[in-house]
């Protein structure tokens, strides 16, 4: 099985995040601020970073307004922080370390977002790392807390530990037998959301899902995270059975042999059938029917040619056309690297 | 206006996404929500529940001059945004807030990481919760050496003794 991280699923879970919600005591939550209260909050979330030393040196800060529409699209794509984040940058600041593994958004829909990512599925990690600079934070910036009620935030229902667990998973196969309307209804019972990434989450492209908790009050985050990860590791033997019976049909073996060549040879590729044909390639992979590719690869590729990231990443503004042309290019080089 | 999904119900929740390196607002209804796993009560990540204060309380009209000192938010104001304006409304609001709370939660109290503990060192409750579920998962394993280990440890810890 081609996994360099044994024991993170990598076949099914691309990767772990945890976020954590936090505010101050002494300033109006998000909605009652004003774009002049939001610049002093980020400039003093900004402060306590840089007298901090260890912190001072591991991120990097960015004003909102000062990026263009596509780098915060971009920083979207690449998973650092939300949709609704950049949909109104005014008063809003962005902290990310150097491997974009840990990121902080500043008056997103509480004063402090923060948000931890690993490979695979590791939410031990992702929280310890999110842990640990939620303590450093408090004690620079003193988080609302109460004794019954938890972190305090401006929605009542992110009350108790603020804490968002959330695994990105791969499942074709399941998704290819029509099991997930149902499997998101019963996980729906159980307090956890399955939904599409990558579309309009009606028929997610590249068969890329998110799996997250919804209890944030009366759990400990081990406990959340101990639910998570057991309901995540029966979605993901679910998902390896379906796999193993899809891998037997010669349909589905052409399928995955036809998206590789595809992904090989094109010159120009939009990207919502580069979703489609990574995701074959993937389940490929996964399934032993065509030569190893590391995961890790084929996740960081998957961010890549993201539209907002490709055009960043060139330096320049694209036509539709040129970037198709562009994400081929990247693919194609991508393809013909050596495998591991 | 109606969901863009199933183009029948009126619109509850609004979600930002990105699209083909576009920010796209999508409005659905309640049943389109909770099919494509938006229907639960998760916010901060994508969601709009701004109306679901209001909902719990039927929207009824508060005629009340208490308002918050820090914010100056009143009870009305956070029943209409669905919205608490500041960490001191929790305070002042406290009272007319857990019923509320515990509509939500079903629960009024707080397990979990305390400031300046660090999660890690949880409650003694918690880390009982903790030891229990793996006691369980010990002897489900028939790795019963495990299991007495634990067992012995969970009675410290609820006060009993260990070996008697």
């Amino acid at each position: 099985m081609n996994s360099p991280n044994p024991g993170c699923e990598e076949d099914v879970v691309i990767r772990t995040q945890i976020h954590l919600i936090r505010n101050l005591t002494d300033v109006p939550f998000c909605a009652k601020m004003s774009r002049a209260d939001r610049q002093k909050l980020s400039e003093r979330v900004a402060e306590a970073f840089s007298g901090n030393e260890a912190l001072s040196h591991l991120f990097q800060f960015t004003d909102m307004e000062s990026l263009s529409r596509v780098e915060a699209v971009s920083l979207v794509e690449r998973h650092l922080v939300s949709a609704d984040f950049i949909s109104d940058r005014r008063g809003r600041g962005f902290f990310v370390n150097a491997d974009e593994t840990v990121s902080i958004m500043v008056n997103e829909e509480d004063h402090i977002h923060l948000q931890s990512s690993e490979v695979g599925l590791n939410p031990q990690k992702a929280f310890a790392a999110a842990d640990s600079l939620d303590d450093i934070l408090d004690k620079c910036l003193g988080f609302a807390f109460d004794e019954n009620l938890g972190y305090l935030t401006q929605n009542p229902v992110n009350l108790g530990t603020g804490m968002r667990a959330s695994l990105t998973l791969h499942l074709p196969a399941l998704r290819e037998g029509g099991g997930i309307s149902r499997i998101s209804s019963n996980l729906s019972k159980l307090r956890l959301a399955l939904r599409g990434t990558f579309g309009s989450g009606v028929e997610p492209k590249g068969a890329v899902y998110q799996l997250s908790n919804h209890v944030t009050f009366g759990l400990s985050e081990q406990e959340a995270i101990a639910n998570l990860q057991s309901i995540a590791m029966q979605l993901i033997e679910q998902e390896r059975a379906a796999r193993k019976e899809l891998a037997e049909s010669l349909e589905i073996q052409d399928t995955v042999s036809r998206s590789l060549a595809i992904l090989q040879s094109a010159k120009m590729m939009a990207n919502e059938e580069f979703m489609q044909l990574i995701s074959n390639v993937r389940f490929g992979v996964a399934a032993g029917l065509i030569d190893p590719i590391d995961y890790g690869e084929i996740n960081r590729l998957m961010v890549l040619v993201q539209p907002a990231t490709l055009t960043f990443y060139s330096g320049k503004k694209l036509t539709p056309a040129e970037r198709r042309s562009l994400r081929a290019e990247k693919i194609r080089d991508f393809l013909q690297k050596p495998s591991p | 206006m109606l969901c863009d999904s199933c183009g029948k119900n009126p619109v509850t929740t609004h979600i930002k996404t990105i699209i083909n390196g576009e920010l796209t607002e999508y409005s659905l209804c309640a049943e389109c929500a909770q099919r494509l796993g938006y229907g639960n009560l998760l916010t901060g990540l994508g969601c709009d529940y701004g109306s679901l204060l209001g909902g719990f309380f039927g929207g009824a009209e508060l005629d009340d001059p208490v308002r918050c000192k820090c914010c100056g938010a009143t009870f009305d104001d956070i029943m209409r945004s669905g919205q608490v304006g500041c960490a001191q409304c929790y305070h002042t609001f406290y009272d007319r807030l857990i019923p509320l709370i515990q509509r939500i939660h079903g629960n009024t109290r707080h397990r979990g990481k305390v400031p300046g503990g660090g999660a890690l060192q949880s409650r003694p409750q918690e880390q009982l919760s903790l030891m229990r579920r793996e006691l369980r998962e010990a002897i489900d394993a028939e790795n019963f050496e495990h299991a007495a280990s634990l067992r012995d440890r969970i009675k410290e810890l609820e006060g009993g003794k260990a070996h008697e």
